[in-house]
């Protein structure tokens, strides 16, 4: 029986790796090193050699790129968001001067050089109005599009200085977009350019109305972990008084580590260290509430990483059936890989303790285990949905991982429960993060965690 | 014969506590929200955009603010309506994101009229605000001016010593368990069911649930599930922190109830006239009550429990905390009071008495700041229907009652 246990172990792991994998393949931001060439290539055709290695980072409009997606639903929308939209872009900084921003699809966005020191001789005035329209095709694709609306000029260290704006009209953007350029010229040379896209008003309004509106529903479901955390507060006090046994070194540990992780995953100043010493008593206080199912770890990765699957097919069945999901990914503030593993692991150690843990144990008596699974799940529902519509879809997608969380904290306890999420996480954040081994690594520690523990052997009992 | 004599005492106490003249603090309203509304739509022009449904209420100094949104929930009108039928003052606020224009510093003045005071300019993503002396342009739409804000009377110490009150209760009725009163346990729930029904219009009673860019049913769906998770929370307490069962201490009740009309008439909730506007406002007030008598209940248990090792001190603790929550408590008196009284009464009565306490307060604080019918008559049934359950509780327990018998109302 043992010995069948442990080759279903051993299928599953593999099932497992073969699925993380395939999820975290080909996934993620990719034309960094694009951006860097296309960028030097920018400047030296404005004559500029740029000299050392660069630094290139990646920025992103949110808000923007799903506006676009928004207005112009499937492949269109997300070509858009990534080329001429420019809601996301590469930032390349050279380190002897000069800085662009290049879209992943390699749309050279915004442009500085250095000023040179014998920038050509300046711009008669009657023709100088010519020459900076003239100059707009070094900046776009098509200059044709594009017509002057204002133009200044001015004397500036011995030169003269021209800076002129452009509208190019909607262009492949939606209907009711406008693309704006700024362009910079000194004697005659062009020395910057920076692109603007002006959205549709409702067309952004349906994303940022829609990020509002979960905003507020977030509120209630912060209401009721902060009822939770009360709840624990009591129990915490009952098990001191009835001398039960509780576990304060594992919590303060477990506490560090989740300050640790808030730090590094961006938390604001107070949360992490609030959100460690909530989670230092409820683990705590966990042995005391002793009908909580006994932890399986090594079956929570496999877990993850079927809800991971389900999560991404959730989002495609959506836009499938006509309704509108991002599929930019959200942007996260930095690109490290820490931030990665920090983003993913966070949500799991902290609110898989508290909706599989603490209310379960303290609901249980109450509505039974499953009951209070059902309380847990609207709760975390509301935490972390994207934009969608119709709105609930998105929260339905949520409920509907919510409630396999459920299913695994039932088999496999809280501690499969965080591993499951925490897998989950990292792979469906994953493409938020440029492509790279380093961050695909990092995407799948939680696999790997978990085939090592389906592989290990175990002992005959 | 002596119940009868009883009964008409307890009448008087509570003629008394309604007609003893007391200044009240609040300023009374002689219209109700609806009507408020009614005269705001009556009377300001049509403002450029369309109003959409009356969606909330609040009281604010001495008159209405009343809250349109339309459904897509791009923009919110605010009209405050003084009850002294004097200038009606509106504001509207837009999405941020919806189009508009971009007018100069001079076009905005020539069109607001403001030709003095200095001009604040705020970008948009497709418009420029104005803020001129007061008057504002959401692009070239005139928003009207600032409304009167609610002052919020906060004693954060009586707040948190309540709040560790209930904390402390929770624990001491776990710890000393008592024989819990199936009789409270049912009356926490079916208030709480009571109130659900009524959470489509609970919500006018949120204004920060509508907010421009964000629909109304979201709104409501974000309050609703604050409420029903509140609720939630306060049925699990219900069970897990039970009230002890206990003979209801008949010949108090009406003493207590006169109390809280009392402390209502000092310390009114203006916040329960807001309330009385609901088109089910009774039911609600009724629900509201019980809850938070019960809530008090709890919080006295967690007091007599932390004096209970003062010993004969005790007596003379609860009533410089009973002088204590009158001067210092304001807004809270009577839930303070409710508290420190119902910790000097035995463990089964307490519930009984917060609750009394609290039901008095609500009938205190409409009959002090209500003007309008309605409100008066709900009053009124609400102080009937507590002297019709004191009376039944005095009938059910009588005199001489003996110990066995209490253990009917488990």
């Amino acid at each position: 029986m043992v010995r069948l246990g442990y080759v279903i172990g051993v299928a599953v792991a593999g099932a497992a790796a073969v699925a993380g994998v395939a999820l975290v393949r080909g996934r993620g931001v990719s034309g960094g090193a694009r951006a860097v060439s296309d960028a030097r290539a920018a400047m030296v055709r404005l004559g500029y050699e740029p000299i050392g290695e660069p630094t290139a980072s990646f920025e992103g409009d949110q808000e923007l790129a799903w506006a676009l997606e928004r207005a112009k639903p499937g492949p269109d929308g997300v070509s858009l968001a990534r080329g001429e939209g420019g809601a996301l872009r590469w930032r390349v900084v050279f380190p002897g001067g000069g800085e662009t921003q290049v879209t992943i699809d390699g749309l050279v966005w915004s442009l500085r050089r250095p000023v040179p020191t014998a920038p050509g001789p300046d711009l008669f005035p009657s023709l100088a109005r010519a020459r900076v329209e003239a100059a707009v095709a070094q900046a776009v694709t098509d200059p044709a599009a594009w017509h002057l609306v204002r133009a200044q000029s001015w004397r500036e260290g011995g030169h003269t200085w021209e800076r002129a704006w452009f509208v190019g009209g909607s262009g492949p953007l939606p209907s009711g977009w406008r693309r704006e350029l700024e362009l910079e010229m000194v004697g005659s040379t062009v020395v910057s350019w920076r692109r603007l896209v002006h959205p549709f008003g409702i067309d952004l309004g349906v994303v940022t109305g829609r990020m509002a509106e979960l905003r507020m529903l977030r509120r209630p479901a912060m209401l009721g972990l902060a009822i939770l955390v009360v709840g624990v507060l009591v129990a915490g006090a009952e098990a001191v008084a009835y001398r039960e046994t509780v576990a304060p070194l594992r919590g303060i540990a477990y506490g560090i580590v989740v300050v640790l992780a808030g730090g590094f995953a961006g938390d604001a100043l107070t949360a992490a260290p609030l959100e460690g010493v909530v989670l230092a008593a409820v683990i705590a206080v966990m042995p005391a509430w002793t009908a909580l199912p006994r932890s399986r770890l090594r079956f929570g990765p496999a877990a993850g990483v079927a809800l991971a699957g389900l999560t991404l097919a959730g989002r495609a069945f959506i836009l499938g059936a006509g309704g509108w999901v991002p599929v930019t990914s959200p942007v996260p503030a930095d690109m490290g890989a820490s931030r990665l593993l920090a983003e993913s692991w966070v949500p799991a150690l902290v609110e898989e303790p508290l909706l599989r843990g603490a209310l379960p144990a303290l609901a249980a008596p109450v509505v039974g285990w499953w009951g209070a699974a059902l309380l847990a799940a609207p709760v975390g529902a509301l935490l972390h949905p994207l934009p969608a519509v119709p709105l609930l879809s998105s929260i339905a997608l949520e409920l509907v991982l919510q409630a396999g969380l459920a299913i695994v904290a039932r088999y496999a306890g809280v501690g499969g429960a965080v591993l499951a999420r925490g897998t989950c996480e990292a792979l469906v954040r994953r493409a938020s993060f440029p492509v790279g081994s380093e961050f695909d690594r990092i995407a799948l520690l939680g696999v790997a965690v978990g085939v090592v523990l389906l592989l290990w052997p175990r002992r005959r009992e | 014969m002596k119940l009868l004599l009883a009964g008409a005492g307890a009448v008087v106490l509570g003629a008394a506590a309604l007609t003893v003249p007391i200044p009240p603090r609040g300023q009374p309203a002689p219209e109700s929200p609806e009507s408020a509304a009614e005269r705001a739509e009556s009377t300001l022009p049509a403002l450029g955009v369309l109003w959409g449904k009356v969606r909330g209420w609040e009281r604010v100094g001495g008159g209405w603010t009343v809250f349109w949104q339309p459904a897509h929930g791009m923009w919110v009108v605010r009209a405050w309506v003084p009850d002294d039928g004097g200038e009606i003052r509106w504001r509207i606020e837009a999405a941020p994101w919806l189009p508009g224009a971009r007018l100069s510093e001079r076009a905005a003045r020539a069109l607001t009229g403001f030709d003095a005071g200095t001009a604040q300019e705020r970008e948009r993503l497709a418009r420029r605000d104005w803020l001129l002396d007061g008057s504002r342009l959401l692009g070239a739409l005139p928003a009207g001016g600032e409304l009167p804000v609610r002052q919020f009377r906060h004693r954060p110490i009586v707040e948190a010593v309540l709040m560790g009150l209930l904390l402390a209760g929770a624990a001491a009725r776990h710890l000393v368990p008592g024989s819990p009163s199936l009789l409270w346990r049912h009356v926490v729930v079916w208030s709480s069911a009571l109130l659900v029904p009524l959470l489509p219009w609970l919500s006018a009673l949120a204004p920060p649930s509508f907010q421009p860019g964000v629909r109304p049913w979201v709104g409501e769906l974000a309050f609703g599930t604050a409420v029903t998770i509140l609720l939630g929370a306060l049925l699990f307490a219900a069970h897990r922190f039970p009230a002890v069962a206990g003979t209801p201490p008949a010949a108090w009740l009406p003493a207590a109830l006169a109390i809280g009309v009392v402390a209502g008439r000092l310390e009114p909730g203006e916040w329960l006239l807001s309330v009385a506007g609901l088109t089910f406002g009774m039911p609600a007030l009724a629900a509201l009550a019980v809850l938070a008598g019960w809530l008090a209940g709890l919080a006295a248990d967690g007091l007599r429990e932390l004096l209970r090792f003062m010993g004969g001190a005790r007596g003379f603790v609860l009533a410089c905390l009973g002088i204590g929550a009158v001067v210092v408590a304001g807004p809270w008196l009577s839930v303070a009071f409710a508290v420190v009284a119902a910790a000097a009464s035995d463990r089964g009565r307490g519930t009984w008495l917060t609750t009394s306490v609290m039901w008095g307060w609500v009938v205190g604080s409409l009959w002090s700041l209500a003007e309008w019918e309605p409100p008066l008559q709900d009053a009124l049934v609400l102080l009937l229907l507590a002297f019709g359950v004191a009376t039944v509780t005095a009938l059910v327990s009588g005199v001489g009652r003996t110990p066995e018998a209490s253990v009917a109302d488990r």
